[in-house]
């Protein structure tokens, strides 16, 4: 009997131990650490992180909802070059000007372009805190900021042309609260950061030369954008040249498409791409081609743009943007700017075509036009595509060969809907009566968040 | 001793293995007593019940039937003594005993259920004491619909579930709640306890199926469930705090009776489904479509657009020359249904077990999709002691699924191909070659999409009685998912040919584990009577994906990943873990009065360290007034008694497993230079260190009410639940860089009553006829939230205060003017144009009341019973219609035949044209339809031999049946009204876009048992 009882006394002693570790160590059972992202408390503290963190900026600014595909699309179908032909039959109603706040395009690019800003906005606040080393120099550092300068200058102009003055945001969110009441900027306030900021990204970089990263010459390309939008002629010509005039790194293709045809990629036409691989996919071809080359073709070119291109007398050899496949016995017009179904075209954002152009349409703007300088630009374009050199004479005559112009040479790359607001025809053009349409709504979700966030005129009620 | 220092061995052993046991023991000789013997035979078909329990009564003095149904007690009580003798599902007797000449006990079926034993949270309860509410299906009622998942086939069994089968898919999820949807982004779905084990309900599929995802729920075999019990009110989920708040469904498996003989159950059915043409897309020949594609364009003075001009100019002809190419026949075909089962079981004295296998085969009733689940099930306990018990479940499947995307997006859309083509468009060409990738006939030849799940379910436990009433138990139980799936899209799909073949392999493995401690102390002092458990669990779930995939192929022979051109490669895991302590005290007097408190804090690894624990109680009361005094004279009532309930529960399912943390991640690589892509990382998540537990208070108040003899018996509840904190991704503005973050915003209610009734209508020896009716009413409101949310593309479904979840959010269209035949919405402008400001939240997915109905009826040999389900007041967004009805060249409905064509055309389906709001205003309320059915969810009929003949052959029971399931529907609505297009919750009622319908089933079957 007494073993038993010492049997029942071992294990009530064992019960009340392994209850008590249960209960102690329960509370450090509940610790559990993700395994596939970090802490935000610690991010950007060394090289590493900071190159890192500057690649996950392009990141965003590559994603589908931005220049990978959502950006260019509401641009494009706003103006009169592309149509949309696929199941989100709403969208059509950019293409008609009569777009609704809670069109949801709208509010997928508007939180990507703020998503590709916060990013730059963290690079920005933490990099210039991280130590020099031997191998991170002073240099290297600048030149990681620089870039964050140059992205957030670059999304602010997407901003501001496509919606008008914005919120601006400088520093990195770090928690919930921190935006509150934060009213919109005026269009000239937009344009101003953006100045400031390129003008930063300017004096950080240095003169190198990389299609897929921003360097000091790639923000002179964006400057001569800047300057055309802003109509400082004299600046545009001067930052386009300095472009131009380095002929030792950006040289026109010989043919049109020698800059997107054959899976090239990284020309020397190019001066700001964004490069996709099996990974980081572009979407694009599967959105623009046919489904039997591996797409859904719910982006097409318009008919009026079809009838442009396919009309090698107009277009010259802009006509390898179309594409003729047959859909139930008919031929129809497909874009071919983009085919790699694989997902590896670049997004174009800045070709050296673009910069001629600049300078071509502030010569012939200047206060005292330079028409022969103007049309040497143009020519060097129209001459590139096959075409002979512009008949145009009067300043009036040449500025709207340069938007026609404008219109072929980037006829998919969303260039034509911004030029023609910029030039103020896009009224006239694209036969919009309410000028308040030469702005999109500001999301309707967004303006539900944000009390301090005003919708555009003509879009309130 | 040496019986002490055997049993002493086994227990190290067990310690060692990992079990925590404590063991005393009890032995004691016996000599001399009385010895009584006699047998127990049912009353009617005087079967003996081998199993039955005999108690000297004021004695624990405890013997249960042998095989033959025969017993032997000893008792040292000097006669006469009182023999208690009972056994499940029947009344229990007393006989005195003055003699030891044999008995003869006859037991009577219990007549309701009121008295059965129910399945309670961590142990088991009568009927009669409970307080909380809490409704039993039996497994002999589970039915036989063609879905592959025991949670499909309850729908109309009991009241305050509301379970839509979305599809006619076999295996898919289905959408089930118990009294209302308490959350939003939190899961609303019940909690699933299989045999004390915490179910995975979480889909593991990566695989793209058109926002469709299959049911885990599929990989338990139906024919091992023994009971369901469903768990509604606090006083009965409380006990599972956290997990609680959306109900409860424990599923208890069979388990065999302990003396009991081997009984061997075989039932075997063969059968087919095929489509229910009443509710199948209601497409229009070539011709007509023709005619309205050339109308479209001639109305939007676009006529060069038509391609209906003559065949000389390059057109296709005039419409109605067109043929017509009907895809949706060609898709359309029989499936087989074939389900086999074998079920042992039986016991000795000392151990019990069941043993089961189960094969099902399942076909759509359209091409390429099928499923298959083979099962093994173990279940075995065995008594070490008089005082010591260990136990085994097991369940063990491996269900394999051929896929196909249905529902939503553009590519390999099976069902959507099928009808969304215009009939008239060629689906070959003059050569007979294949027009098109996205074509029907391709897609059915090419389709190699297909998962299998291994699934293990299984506990191992140990319980000991430590003093006289005083129980412990411990288990450690798993549920293992592995879940294997592959994609091969060929050069002739779409998606292959654009990288010349691609394959997906993505492997999911879902690790749970539970261990479990419980304390039961039961005690009866005279009048009172005391039940108390208290104890612990720790919990951990682990998901882990791997995914690769390969582009580029030499061609279809290679097919493995290894063969590819280009290899991709990623993985994902997560983990969250749950420390809990529970306990519950009940208390009963004279059989009358009962309470009950219990609780529970659960311990959260997925919560900020400021709110990790939450606390969760509930008291539940109850009121037998049939065992007054005052009632003792009423004859015709046989049961009354009043419940009330108040507890609170939880939820923290359905966030993810870092939900409150600031997070950056990795996965946003570019490069430095072209051509060499390096890491990349980025913000990924804000932090929340507040976040906490959603909580949801339940009132519950109800009755149990029987008359004439238990013959007609009701049961009603009241409920009220209110769920505040609830766990939602709050929007945060876009200018910060994040579009939400993880908070405790908002709070939803519920409310509704229930009602079951079942009835014997007529009881007599050849004919009896029962009848099981149970209907619900459920209202939700949205009662706060800061901003409202919007669901799906298009913003069709909004989540917006003070309206029901699953709102709809449409322009709508008034009428179509006679004059233009164009449509005329509410809040037009002078220019006609309406603006975001003008859309309207009308109706919602959620019925008023639904519920089932249930006929049974014997007559001698033949059994007939007719189960018919319904839901009333609930409105779906026809997708379909939408789909197909925007544009008629992207398919046509036979709606569109009723079009405005001429001034003076009174209708509501407006002029077609490109133009104007008439099929560009995607939200258009014009497909809003009434949704409300009523479906002969089952009919089956049956013949069982005659005793007779069936012992002839040494056969207990011989059955032949057939069963068919959704013979007919009921409905105002195009379609089917039990089709969604996307498993998202918030997004129900957006009615079957690219998604089959339900679809008839026809089965035969033979159940023998040995």
């Amino acid at each position: 009997m007494k073993k038993i009882i010492s049997f029942r006394f071992q294990y009530a002693i064992l019960v009340a131990a392994l209850l008590l570790t249960g209960l102690t160590s329960c509370e450090k059972f509940l610790e559990v650490e993700p395994r596939t992202s970090t802490s935000d408390q610690v991010t950007i503290v060394d090289e590493n992180s900071a190159q890192t963190a500057v690649r996950g900026i392009y990141n965003q600014l590559q994603s589908g909802s931005y220049y990978g595909f959502t950006f260019p699309l509401i641009g494009n179908i706003s103006a009169d070059n592309v149509q949309y032909t696929g199941s989100q039959a709403v969208n059509r109603t950019l293409t008609t000007h009569t777009a609704r706040a809670d069109l949801g395009p709208l509010a997928t690019v508007w939180q990507a372009i703020y998503n590709t800003i916060n990013r730059a906005n963290n690079v920005i606040a933490k990099v210039p805190e991280v130590p020099v080393t031997t191998s991170f120099t002073e240099e290297a550092r600048s030149r990681l900021v620089g870039e964050a300068y140059f992205l957030r200058a670059l999304a602010y102009f997407d901003l501001v042309r496509t919606w008008g003055g914005v919120q601006l945001i400088l520093e990195p969110t770090a928690s919930a609260g921190d935006i509150t009441g934060v009213p919109r900027s005026s269009v000239q306030e937009t344009y101003a950061q953006i100045f400031a900021d390129l003008q930063t990204a300017e004096s950080l970089l240095s003169e190198t030369t990389n299609r897929i990263r921003a360097t000091r010459k790639t923000v002179f390309a964006l400057r001569a954008r800047y300057h055309l939008y802003q109509k400082e002629w004299p600046q545009a010509i001067e930052y386009a040249t300095r472009v131009i005039d380095d002929n030792q790194n950006y040289t026109l293709g010989n043919a049109y498409n020698s800059f997107f045809a054959d899976n090239a990629a990284n020309t020397n036409e190019s001066i700001f791409e964004l490069y996709y691989n099996l990974n980081v996919t572009n979407t694009q071809a599967y959105n623009w081609q046919h489904s039997s080359r591996g797409g859904i073709g719910w982006v097409r070119p318009s008919d009026e743009a079809a009838a442009l291109l396919s009309d090698e007398t107009i277009a010259g050899d802009r006509s390898s943007l179309l594409i003729s496949i047959p859909v139930s016995g008919v031929s129809v017009w497909y874009g071919n700017l983009y085919y790699r179904t694989n997902g590896t075209d670049p997004a174009y954002l800045i070709r050296l075509a673009e910069l001629y152009l600049i300078r071509a349409e502030a010569k012939a703007s200047l206060s005292s036009p330079d028409i022969p300088g103007a049309l040497q630009d143009l020519n060097i374009i129209r001459n590139r595509a096959n075409l002979p050199n512009a008949t145009a004479t009067t300043q009036a005559e040449v500025l709207l060969a340069i938007e026609d112009e404008n219109r072929l040479e980037f006829a998919f790359e969303n260039h034509r809907w911004f030029d023609l607001v910029r030039t103020g025809r896009a009224q006239e053009v694209l036969n919009i009566p309410d000028v308040g349409k030469l702005l999109l709504p500001i999301p309707y979700s967004q303006i539900l968040v944000d009390p301090a966030l005003k919708q555009n005129p003509g879009y309130e009620d | 001793m040496t019986n002490y220092y055997k049993q002493r061995g086994i227990y190290l052993f067990l310690t060692k293995l990992f079990f925590l046991l404590i063991f005393f023991s009890h032995s004691y000789a016996q000599n001399g007593g009385t010895e009584i013997s006699g047998k127990v035979l049912n009353d009617k078909t005087k079967a003996f019940l081998p199993g039955a329990t005999i108690q000297i009564k004021g004695s624990t003095n405890t013997v249960i039937t042998n095989d033959n149904g025969e017993f032997k007690i000893v008792t040292y009580k000097d006669l006469p003594v009182v023999l208690r003798v009972s056994y499940s599902g029947y009344d229990a007797r007393e006989i005195p005993i003055d003699n030891i000449k044999p008995v003869v006990v006859e037991l009577e079926e219990t007549a309701t259920q009121l008295s059965d034993i129910v399945v309670v949270g961590y142990g088991t309860q009568r009927k009669r004491d409970l307080t909380g509410s809490i409704a039993k299906i039996n497994a002999q009622e589970v039915a036989k619909i063609p879905v592959a998942s025991f949670d499909g086939q309850l729908q109309g069994k009991a009241s305050g579930l509301q379970v839509i089968t979305n599809s006619g898919v076999p295996g898919e999820g289905i959408f089930v709640r118990l009294r209302g949807t308490t959350s939003i982004n939190s899961s609303s779905d019940p909690l699933y306890i299989v045999d004390g084990v915490f179910l995975n309900n979480t889909s593991l599929q990566t695989t793209v199926l058109g926002g469709r995802t299959t049911s885990p729920l599929a990989d338990i075999n139906p024919a091992d469930i023994e009971s369901i019990e469903l768990l509604k009110d606090a006083a009965a989920t409380a006990i599972y705090g956290s997990r609680g708040a959306n109900g409860v469904v424990i599923v208890t498996t069979k388990k065999g009776n302990y003396g009991s003989k081997t009984k061997v159950d075989v039932n075997v059915s063969n059968g087919w489904v095929e489509a229910d043409r009443s509710v199948l897309p209601n497409l229009i020949s070539g011709p007509e479509v023709a005619t309205l594609v050339h109308e479209y364009w001639v109305n939007s003075g676009q006529p060069e657009r038509s391609p209906f001009r003559p065949v000389s100019e390059g057109g296709l002809g005039a419409p109605e020359e067109q043929k017509t190419y009907d895809r949706l026949a060609f898709l359309l075909r029989k499936g087989y249904i074939q389900d086999y089962n074998i079920g042992i079981q039986g016991g000795g004295s000392k151990s019990r077990y069941y043993l089961g296998a189960g094969y099902v085969d399942q076909d759509a009733f359209f091409k390429v999709i099928g499923f298959n689940r083979a099962s093994l099930k173990f279940n075995y306990d065995h008594e070490l002691s008089r005082n010591v018990k260990i136990g085994v479940t097991n369940s063990l499947s491996r269900s394999y699924r051929n896929q196909a995307r249905l529902g939503d997006g553009p590519q390999g859309r099976l069902w959507g191909s099928a009808i969304n083509n215009a009939t008239y468009s060629p689906t070959h060409d003059a050569s007979g070659a294949l027009i098109g990738l996205e074509n029907t006939y391709s897609l059915v030849d090419n389709y190699d999409v297909n998962t299998v799940s291994l699934r293990y379910v299984g506990s191992v436990f140990a319980e000991a009685n430590i003093i006289k009433d005083l129980k412990f138990r411990s288990s450690i139980s798993a549920d293992y998912n592995l879940y294997d799936e592959y994609q091969y899209w060929n050069t002739g799909t779409s998606i292959g040919s654009a990288v010349g073949g691609k394959a997906i392999s993505s492997i999911t493995q879902n690790s749970a584990w539970i261990n479990e401690q419980v304390l039961t102390y039961k005690k009866v002092f005279g009048e009172h009577s005391i039940t108390a458990l208290a104890g612990n669990t720790l919990q951990s779930n682990e998901l882990k994906n791997t995914y690769a995939e390969g582009n580029g192929f030499a061609n279809s022979n290679y097919k493995l990943i290894s063969s590819a051109a280009s290899t991709l490669a990623s993985d994902s895991w997560t983990k969250h873990t749950i420390s809990s302590y529970f306990g519950r005290v009940g208390y009963a007097y004279s059989d009358k009065y009962f309470a009950e408190v219990s609780f529970r804090s659960d311990g959260s690894s997925k919560f900020g360290k400021n709110n990790r624990r939450g606390y969760f109680p509930a008291l539940g009361l109850g009121w037998r007034l049939i065992s007054e005094n005052f009632l003792a004279d009423v004859r015709w009532l046989s049961e009354l008694k009043l419940r009330g309930s108040y507890g609170l529960t939880g939820n923290q399912s359905g966030i993810n497993d870092f939900a409150a943390r600031g997070l950056w991640s990795g996965g946003s690589p570019y490069a430095d230079t072209y051509g060499t892509p390096l890491a990349g990382i980025g913000p990924l998540q804000l932090g929340n260190d507040e976040l906490r537990w959603e909580k949801t208070a339940q009132t519950n108040v109800g009755f149990d009410a029987a008359f004439l003899s238990n013959r007609l018996s009701v049961t009603f509840d009241y409920y009220y639940k209110y769920t505040s904190d609830l766990l939602l991704q709050k929007p945060v503005p876009a200018s910060s860089g994040f579009a939400q973050y993880w908070a405790n915003v908002g709070e939803v209610s519920n409310r509704g009553f229930e009602v079951a009734i079942n009835s014997d209508n007529i009881r007599t020896k050849n004919f009896n006829w029962s009848t099981n009716l149970n209907i619900s009413s459920n209202k939700n409101r949205i009662e706060k939230l800061p901003t409202p949310i919007t669901q799906y593309t298009r913003d069709w479904v909004i989540l917006q205060e003070g309206y029901s979840l699953n709102s709809f959010w449409l322009y709508e269209q008034l009428y179509v003017d006679p004059k233009t035949g164009d449509p005329v919405f509410a809040g037009q402008d002078e220019n006609g144009v309406v603006t975001v400001e003008d859309r309207k939240i009308l109706n919602s997915f959620y019925p008023k009341f639904y519920g089932g109905i249930n006929n049974t009826i014997r007559f001698r040999q033949f059994d007939l019973s007719a189960l018919f389900t319904f839901q009333y007041g609930n409105y779906n967004l026809n997708l379909q219609r939408f789909f197909i009805e925007r544009n008629p060249a992207t398919g046509a409905n036979a709606t569109l035949l009723n079009r405005w064509q001429k001034p003076g055309d009174i209708t509501d389906v407006p002029r077609l044209v490109s133009t104007g709001y008439n099929y560009t205003l995607d939200q258009n309320s014009r497909y809003l339809e009434d949704a409300s059915f009523i479906r002969l969810k089952q009919l089956s009929v049956g013949y069982s031999l005659p005793a007779g003949i069936s012992q002839k052959a040494r056969l207990t029971n011989v059955r032949f049946y057939f069963v068919a399931a959704n013979l007919f529907i009921l409905t105002k609505y195009t379609g089917d009204p039990e089709t969604n297009v996307t498993s998202n919750p918030n997004a129900q009622g957006l009615g079957g876009f690219g998604t089959p319908p339900q679809p008839r089933s026809f089965q035969f079957g033979l159940n023998v048992t040995l």
